[in-house]
């Protein structure tokens, strides 16, 4: 039996101290951690809630994904065969449903937008001006824009219209399938209560609707506006928030397309996602959400400022939606769930 | 003829008062070029705010000796698009777009929002109220052109021999500049 009081013998006493010295360094090691993670920024501009979205409201679900060919790329286009065209530096390449490369386009300079006729015939947008192609890739005309400032971003193609989205210019130009300009839609005009595009970014885009108006994204005013071929507004909707029923920061949507039903497919920058709104504008469901593009996030988190970031979608006739996210160069299909 | 040296190295009590003399006065100089290098340095150079490195993290706003940080927030006009929902002023999820405190994402209501022509406005910055926080600055660089941006303004920097958000910045933004170009101004949007 060891006497109360009895001392430590040397080795018990150096046990002691190690442990305490042990303690003393955790304890310490904890708090100088503490200090090197420093304070939560009180200042934080937080929008963490708005990248993580609903699961109930995301209906679509990725089946698979493609890279494409080029880097820097901008816009893709379902044909009529639906083969998807999707322009990237200075090429137009051509996908198969299954993303076998096909065909492909070498243009003098970028490749900004792009369409395709039913009839095959393929329209790619440059900076200034639009180069046409027929189905097999032949060059058939160039048709020169009226102004040497142009920076078309959209293009869509009908049976005897093509509609060209200039962002610069803050105008779509309506051209005949002769490259003769039919006329001029969305000019700021009073009398016709047209209230003009604001494209703070170079996002202007333009398709045709099957209820025969054309929509076009007014990303400076958070909405998308309905027009007549001949250039009346006849309707626009869109509500400027963050929150998931509307279009965030400073200039969305960027990107439209619609399904065989009428619903409106819009893409958005910033907080990156492809949305899908009733004809009429009521927020339905969300195809990707901003989880789905963290590098596409990224692009305005970094220190440039939020241009460098952007997608795109197009749909085909099975109601495939094709993402295109301009940041990592590849393409999503997305495919209803259930 | 020359004199002779010394013998053994010893020296006479005029070569040693003589050489005492020299030395103080070629310290004296060299103490007053000192002092004066140094006064000339202090004035010529000055902290400021590198655009392109701030990560916008706060710290200006709470690390600054003073009692309201001399970093403020600085508007260039011509990167501004002018934005009818500017998220350099509203929250991400404004009940609607005016002037309503509820809206504004600026802790101190430091920016000023005037309307010029539908739908443009122009924001201003309130330098007695801003207090540096760049929350602002990130709304902005966030979805933006970057046109709001951070600098330290000389009228209030007391120019610190070691800056205390300088020290803590994590970006490592802070630099010394000449004080005949005390600003880092953003010109374009990137």
């Amino acid at each position: 039996m060891k006497p109360e009081f009895e001392l430590f013998d040397r080795r018990e006493f150096f046990g002691v101290v190690a442990k305490t010295a042990a303690v003393i360094g955790l304890a310490g090691g904890a708090e100088a951690g503490a200090e090197g993670q420093g304070t939560a920024n009180p200042f934080a501009y937080d929008i963490s809630r708005f990248q993580k979205t609903d699961p109930k409201l995301i209906a679509y679900e990725e089946v698979t994904r493609w890279p494409i060919p080029h880097k820097d790329a901008r816009r893709l286009a379902i044909g009529p065969d639906d083969q998807l065209y999707v322009c990237a530096g200075n090429y137009i390449n051509c996908l198969s449903r299954t993303g076998q490369r096909g065909l492909e386009l070498a243009l003098a300079g970028p490749a900004c937008c792009v369409a395709v006729a039913r009839d095959g015939a393929i329209f790619a947008g440059l900076r200034d001006h639009i180069e046409v192609f027929d189905s097999k890739g032949g060059r058939v005309a160039r048709w020169e824009s009226p102004d040497p400032k142009t920076w078309f971003t959209g293009l869509a193609a009908g049976g005897n219209d093509v509609f060209a989205a200039d962002a610069r210019k803050l105008v779509v130009l309506r051209y005949d399938r002769t490259g003769k300009i039919a006329g001029r839609i969305g000019r700021k005009d009073a009398a016709r209560n047209v209230p003009g595009f604001i494209v703070p970014s170079p996002f202007l885009d333009v398709i045709i609707h099957r209820d025969g108006l054309l929509r076009v994204n007014n990303p400076g005013r958070h909405r998308v506006e309905a027009y007549t071929f001949d250039g009346d507004l006849e309707g626009a909707w869109g509500k400027p928030t963050a929150a998931i029923e509307g279009f965030c920061g400073c200039c969305n949507p960027i990107g439209l397309t619609a399904l065989a039903d009428g619903r409106i497919v819009t893409c958005e920058k910033g907080i990156p996602r492809v949305k899908i709104y009733s004809a009429s504008g009521e927020f339905e469901s969300v195809v990707a959400g901003s989880e789905s593009f963290p590098e596409n996030a990224h692009a305005c988190t970094d220190l440039n400022d939020c241009i460098h970031g952007g997608i795109d979608a197009a749909v085909d006739s099975d109601g495939r939606i094709y993402i295109l996210d301009i940041v990592t160069s590849d393409v999503r299909v997305m495919k209803r769930k259930g | 003829m020359d004199a002779k040296p010394p013998v053994n190295g010893s020296v006479t009590r005029r070569q040693f008062l003589r050489n005492g003399a020299r030395l103080m006065t070629m310290t004296g100089l060299g103490v007053a070029a000192g002092a004066l290098a140094t006064r000339s340095t202090g004035a010529a150079w000055v902290w400021q705010i590198d655009p392109a490195k701030c990560l916008r993290c706060g710290n200006c706003a709470t690390q600054c000796v003073l009692e309201q940080s001399a970093v403020k927030c600085v508007h260039a006009y011509a990167v501004c698009g002018y934005c009818q929902l500017c998220t350099g002023f509203f929250w991400p999820e404004p009940n609607e777009l005016t002037t309503a405190a509820e809206n504004q994402l600026c802790p101190t209501a430091a920016i000023k929002r005037t309307y010029v022509e539908d739908p443009y406005y122009q924001y201003s910055i309130d330098e007695q109220l801003c207090i540096g926080c760049a929350k602002c600055v990130e709304g902005c660089n966030r979805f933006g052109n970057g046109s709001l941006f951070l600098q330290i303004r000389h009228d209030r920097c007391l120019n610190c021999n070691e800056c205390a958000i300088a020290r803590t910045c994590p970006g490592e933004a802070f630099r010394r500049v000449p004080v005949e170009h005390p600003y880092l101004l953003k010109t374009t949007s990137r």
